[in-house]
Parts: C-alpha cells; structure tokens; sequence
C-alpha cells in the first residue's frame, strides 16, 4: 500500500498548465506589474463580494496580516493582547512584535478555542485588543467574544487565518472581529503555490490603514512618500491570478473536505468509549481544514499509523506560554490546564480534498483497528 | 521587399514606441526554458514556500558572493529587520542610517525596536558621510547602516574607521548591491552582514517580492533563519517536520517562494552578462551626457571609492529643472523614477523626530536634482540614444 502523506505534494496537479500560463504572462506582460496589481485589486474583489466585507486587503501572508492589523489598531508598548494559550504562534509573536504583551487564556476542552470566560478574567487596564483564533476546524465563541470586547471597549482581532470556508450565525469566519483574516500557504483551505493572506475587515478606515502600512506607510498617489512606519507585505500579481482561477473551485474543494471530515466522524463517533475524542459531525461554526482526535494514547496512536504508512501530524505539542520564546509572558505560578491536556493528546489526521475515498477508509480503519485493539484506557 | 519612406517634409514621422523605466518581459521571455523547467520542479516537488528551490538558490548565492549563509525571504525590507533583529539590536538601541536613501533603510530600523538617527551623505555619489556619522552618533547609537545605491559602495572603509573607534557594528543594506565589491569582498560583507532585494527591477529580479541576508557570522544566519519561519528552531527549510520544532523566537513570517527562486536561478546563470550589458548602457549613457548643460552629475563622472567597484543598477543622474525633464520624457514616451523626492529626515513618518529642513543640505539638495533613467538589460542602443536625444533637446530647448 502507497504512504498516505499528511501534506498533499500534488495541490495544484489539476492547475499546472494554468500556474504556467500565468507565470509566463505576468513574466513578458505588457504592463510589468508584478505586485500589487489589477489581478491582486480583481481578487480583493471578488472576495469581499464572496464575504460580503466592506473590505479585503491583500498582502504576504496571515501572520503579517495579523501585524498590519495590530500596527493599525495602535497596539504597542504598555499594551496587553488577550490570545489563547494552545495555538500557533503567531498569536504570541504578532503582539510581542507589535511591541505589546501576549496575555494567554486558557481554552474550552470541546472547542480548544479561547474559553470566553477565561479571556474575560485576564482583562485589565492595560488590555487594548482580544484575539481569539479558531482552531483545527472549529471556530472560537465569536458572539461571546464580541460582546467581551463591546463591553470592555477592547479591539476584537479575529485569527480566522485557517478558518476560510466557515460560517457562523450565516456569518463568515474573518467577519465577526473587528477584523479577520486568512492566510493563503498552500495547505490551508484556499491555499496557493505561494506566501499571501488577506485582511477583512467591514470597517473602511481601518482598510485604508492597512492599505498604506501594508506598502511602507507609501502615499497611495505619491511615490517615496511615507506617513507612516509600514511594512513590505505585499501580494504577488502571480498567486492574485492563479487564486482567481483557484476561487471557482474553491466551494468544490471545501466540499470535499467536508464530506472526508464527515466520514471520519461518523466512524470515530463510538471510538470516545475508548478513549478517543473525534469533532461531531458538521454543525454551526465549522470548517474543514485540519481533522483533530484527542488521545491520551496519542504517541502510539501516531506509532500505529506511521506503522501503516500513514503520516500524522502533532500540531501543538506544547502551549504557547510554554514555548521557550513566550515563557517570559506567562505569570509565575499560573497554568492552563486545558490547553496542557489538549497539547498532550492532539493528533491531526490527512484531510485535504485531493485524498480519495480509499485512502479515507484506510486511515479510518487504522484508526479505529487501534482503538479497538488495544486495552482500553481507564477513566 | 517593399518599403515606404515618407516623402521628404510629409507627414509628421510616427510616434515611437513608449521606454518604459523598467522592463524584462524579453529576457523573461528568452530565459523562458529555464524557467518553466525550474517551476515544473516546484510543481513536482510540492513545496511552494521556503522549500528546495529556496535552498538551491540560497546555495548558488552563497557560492555566487561568497557568503558563508545567505538567508532567503520575503523582501529586501524584511531582511533588514531580521538583520538587525539578528545582530543584536535591543529596543531604543540607535542606528545611524543615510537621511537619502528608500525608506526602509530607517523603517526598518524602527520595526526592528530601534531608533534611526540620520546622517548626511557625501558631496557626490550619494553614500553616507563618515564625517557625519561621526558627528550624529551618541551614546545610545549602537550600529550604523550605510546604504550602497544605485551604482556604487558608500564609503565603507570611511564608516569602518568611524565604527571601529566608536565601537559601533556595522551592517550594510547592500539591497541593490549585488554585484558591488570592495577588495574583492561582496557588499554586505564588510560589515557583520548585508541584505539583497529581488524586487523586479533590481539587477537580479524576480517577479514579486523577494530578498535574503548575507553574513559571515554563524549566530546570526542562525537567528534569522529561526526568525523568518516563526521563530521556529532548527532545520525548517525543505523540511516539512519542521514546523514542528520549538518555537524559540518571537518570530515572523517571511518565507520565499519557490517559483519567485525559480526565476532566480534562471536569471542568476547569466548575471555576469546582465550586469556587463547595464555598465555598457551607463557607458553609453556617460558619454552622451557628461558635458551637457543642465546636467550637474552623471555617475561615470564620480569615480568610486577606492577597492570599490561599479554595478549599475540603477543610472541616476543629477539635473537641472528635474521636474520639466521628466514630465518632457514623460511625454515623450520615456519613463524615470526619482529616487527620492524626499530626504528621510524629512518624511511625515519620522516628523517626531523633529528634524527640518536644512539639518542634512546634502541629502535635500539631491533629493531636488535626482533623476533615473531606463536602465536594464532589454533596454536596447537606440532606446538609450532616444533618451539622449530627448535630454539634449530639452536643454537645448530651454537655452535657446
């Protein structure tokens, strides 16, 4: 049996005479416009119609966008960013990067997202902005989380970097923050050959600035002249025509992802009487871009599939106060507890839309030949 | 073989076709091949971001400069601010920067924690002044970054001096300096490390943003790879069990993207010639407008520092009534950029600084007389001739 990678190598298999085509003609185009350009402004359009946003800003990646959104809310020295304790770590980076301190709240044991509560309980002063991230494939408690912010006066930063394709309440994942946003690297839902992201945003002035940070502070009509400190975080003209073709396959895709996701929780279902935690089935606040168990056999449930020439792939072995490049922001003494429990037992199974059906009832049957073949673990 | 001259005294001669400032759609087009097969590779491999490609690219350029590590990322700018993240530079710490040059030469300071602190740029040739250096650094300042543009190093062994009795480090945004030298040592080496840009116009573009850092020094190639890949340690380059590594910095991310390396590499196997057809061009440039009225300064006329060399990146020359020669060649078809309308003290995001105008006379004299023309390798004889003449004529038009 062929090795079921955890990345997919043949992402854009399909596309492959298109991202040629397109490198050709942006290369010998007439205009020589590689950055920032009509098919980058076309993209932004036609993914603030899909969103129904009053904006979407283009430029080189999630975690920058995160950067630009927290430069333009003002964020900086003095400041305090509520994040989640179990996440990636851009989370912590963007805010100490922003000159800001990460402050790090413990997270639900369903959703592994941001406990509303927990974030609640940390709100100081100091406190300017929260940023609670979804995760896996399920998006944190925005409506919690809004009202948090509207009741505190704090800045509401939505880290939908990976949650592109969810909706919630009908509402978009990047829509319920003051801003969200995507990242576009290739494994995420809407990812493409390159580096790129995206700001959204339905709040006009807080676009323009991201607009002028995202191109060194540049004026917009005058060259060479910067008002702001900004960025070089810019988008490709290459990947902003590639992903316009990629968008009409996009639902198609997501769809796929869905149906895979669904498999595997129909089948994992029974598995939680033997110690093992699947996602339910679809539901309100979903989207499919990485399939998570629970164990606390978590090391050799990963040993079993590698065994059976399926990858797997540990997330967050470790929260983020617990990173060595964050333990310097985590208060003496204090501990999160869940995200410590979900660091220990998370475990993320392939699931990207070009696996087939085989290779989807294979890991499956791993997964379950495991739970059902070892003694069970004790409560 | 037919052909159709207009009479003499007929219809007015047809327009000729536009020179733009900036273009490589032949020698994409040419380099093709390479190209294509480049990105076929990236394709086949799967990895779009901070994978093999990179990793080549990084590899032809350490041996092409003769760099122990060369860093690929997203940009030019980005590689400045993990340059001097990398270098040690703690928050407050001063950089005394050139107050001509592009902006992230001091922006990138400030997003790297620090405090720029302008200094002056010489009489002619447009690096910054070791005198002045001297005279703005204090005791906060703890490096300093001259900027080498358009054509030639600043003054390093002058900033050197200055640095080495002062105590300061010394990094170098050698962005457009591929190709430049001093004693056979590669811009961005001198000091404890430099930058690249490969935005498209550079000497060597790729097709989007692109740029690396250059250094001699272990412990900061070491930091900065970790730093642009979310401060992950470890091998994380065409290493997808990386992203599991510990996260040890606060980190970023700036990841290069293979296709753009792909091109890279396509254009990097005939740098030498590209570079050899731009010093013909300036060449040809020099000739037609060294004694020109109205033309104050033309690069050929301003020899570089001593041990340095020339690398033509971009042809600025300095002139007189910039702005009526550019909107001339505008209406000519001939596009120019200014490089820069405005000194860096002087920009509305360094206005706390509270610098005014007058503090760097140099930097804002040039910023007045400073034109680019068409310069790069597509460009041909006669399109260099046709800027000429249209530079001659406006002279020659205003004094009659």
């Amino acid at each position: 049996m062929s090795r079921v990678p955890f990345f997919a190598a043949d992402l854009f298999e399909d596309d492959r005479a298109t991202l040629l085509r397109t490198v050709y003609a942006v290369g010998t185009g007439d205009a020589q416009k590689f950055i920032l350009g009509e098919h980058t402004a076309r993209l932004e359009r036609e993914l603030r119609g899909r969103l129904g946003a009053a904006d979407v800003v283009a430029c080189s990646s999630g975690t920058s966008a995160l950067t630009l959104l927290l430069a333009a809310m003002d964020v900086g020295p003095g400041d305090e960013v509520v994040v989640p304790a179990f996440g990636c770590a851009p989370l912590a980076a963007t805010v100490v990067g922003a000159g800001a301190r990460p402050v790090f709240a413990d997270i639900d044991p369903v959703t592994l997202t941001a406990d509303p509560a927990a974030a609640e309980s940390l709100v100081t002063v100091r406190t300017k902005a929260v940023m609670p991230a979804h995760m896996f494939s399920v998006m944190a408690d925005m409506p919690r989380f809004r009202d948090l912010a509207d009741r505190h006066g704090l800045r509401l930063v939505e880290d939908s970097a990976l949650a592109q394709g969810g909706t919630l309440g009908g509402r978009p994942a990047g829509r319920w923050g003051d801003a969200g946003v995507y990242s576009f690297v290739q494994v995420k839902t809407f990812g493409m050959p390159g580096e790129g992201g995206v700001v959204i945003t339905d709040d006009p002035a807080l676009a323009a600035h991201v607009r002028v940070l995202r191109n060194h502070g540049q004026d917009a009509a005058r060259r060479f002249h910067h008002h702001r400190v900004g960025y070089n975080s810019r988008f490709d003209e290459v990947m902003a025509a590639f992903q316009l073709h990629r968008l009409t396959g996009l639902d198609d895709r997501l769809s796929r992802r869905a149906e895979i996701a669904s498999y595997y929780s129909r089948r994992f279902a029974p598995l939680v009487e033997r110690g093992i935690v699947a996602p339910p089935v679809g539901g309100d606040g979903r989207f499919h871009y990485v399939y998570t168990v629970l164990t606390e056999r978590r090391d050799a449930l990963a040993a079993h599939l590698a065994a059976r020439d399926i990858a797997t792939h540990v997330y967050y072995p470790r929260p983020l106060p617990a990173q060595p490049a964050f333990t310097r922001f985590a208060p003496p003494g204090a501990s999160w507890p869940v995200a410590e429990s979900a660091a220990r037992r998370n475990l993320s199974l392939p699931l990207h839309p070009r696996l087939a059906d085989a290779e989807v009832e294979r890991i499956a049957d791993a997964v379950c030949a495991f739970a059902h073949g070892s003694p069970q673990e004790n409560p | 073989m037919e052909t159709t001259l207009s009479p003499p005294g007929g219809s007015p001669p047809r327009a000729a076709a536009p020179i733009p400032f900036f273009s490589q759609a032949a020698t994409f087009d040419r380099l093709w091949k390479e190209i294509r097969t480049g990105c076929v590779d990236v394709l086949d491999r799967g990895k779009f971001s901070h994978g093999a490609k990179v990793a080549e690219l990084e590899r032809r350029l350490a041996l092409w400069t003769g760099a122990t590590h060369v860093v690929g990322v997203n940009s030019g700018t980005d590689a400045l601010v993990l340059l001097l993240r990398a270098a040690g530079l703690r928050p407050g710490d001063e950089v005394v920067v050139p107050a001509y040059s592009f902006i992230a030469t001091a922006s990138s300071v400030v997003l790297a924690g620090g405090v720029p602190v302008f200094a002056d740029i010489e009489e002619r040739g447009h690096g910054v002044d070791p005198a002045s250096v001297d005279a703005v650094a204090g005791p906060r300042t703890r490096m300093v970054m001259p900027a080498h543009l358009f054509d030639r190093l600043a003054d390093l062994r002058g900033v050197c001096e200055v640095a080495r009795r002062r105590g300061l480090t010394v990094l170098e945004d050698s962005a457009e300096a591929i190709g430049m030298r001093l004693d056979g040592t590669h811009a961005g080496l001198v000091g404890a490390g430099g930058v690249l840009s490969f935005f498209p116009s550079k000497t060597l573009g790729a097709i989007g943003d692109a740029g690396a850092l250059l250094t001699d020094d272990d412990d900061i190639a070491d930091t900065a790879r970790a730093l642009r890949h979310h401060g992950r340690g470890g091998r994380t380059l065409d290493h997808f069990p990386g992203i599991a590594n510990p996260t040890v910095l606060p980190g970023c991310n700036s990841k290069m993207d293979d296709l753009q390396a792909a091109v890279l590499l396509a254009k990097l196997a005939r740098l030498d010639a590209d570079i050899a057809r731009r010093s013909e061009l300036a060449t040809r440039y020099d000739v037609r407008l060294r004694d020109l009225p109205g033309v104050l300064a033309v690069p050929g006329a301003v020899p570089p520092h001593p041990g340095g060399n020339r690398v033509c990146y971009v042809y600025l020359v300095e002139v007189e009534s910039r702005d009526a020669l550019a909107a001339h060649l505008a209406a000519a078809g001939i596009g120019t950029e200014i490089y820069y309308p405005l000194p860096l003290h002087l920009q509305p995001c360094f206005s706390h600084l509270g610098h005014v105008r007058g503090d760097f006379p140099r930097a804002e004299a040039a910023c007045e007389r400073a034109l680019a023309l068409p310069l790069y390798p597509d460009l041909s004889d006669a399109e260099a001739d046709r800027v000429c003449d249209e530079i001659v004529g406006f002279y020659r038009g205003r004094r009659a």
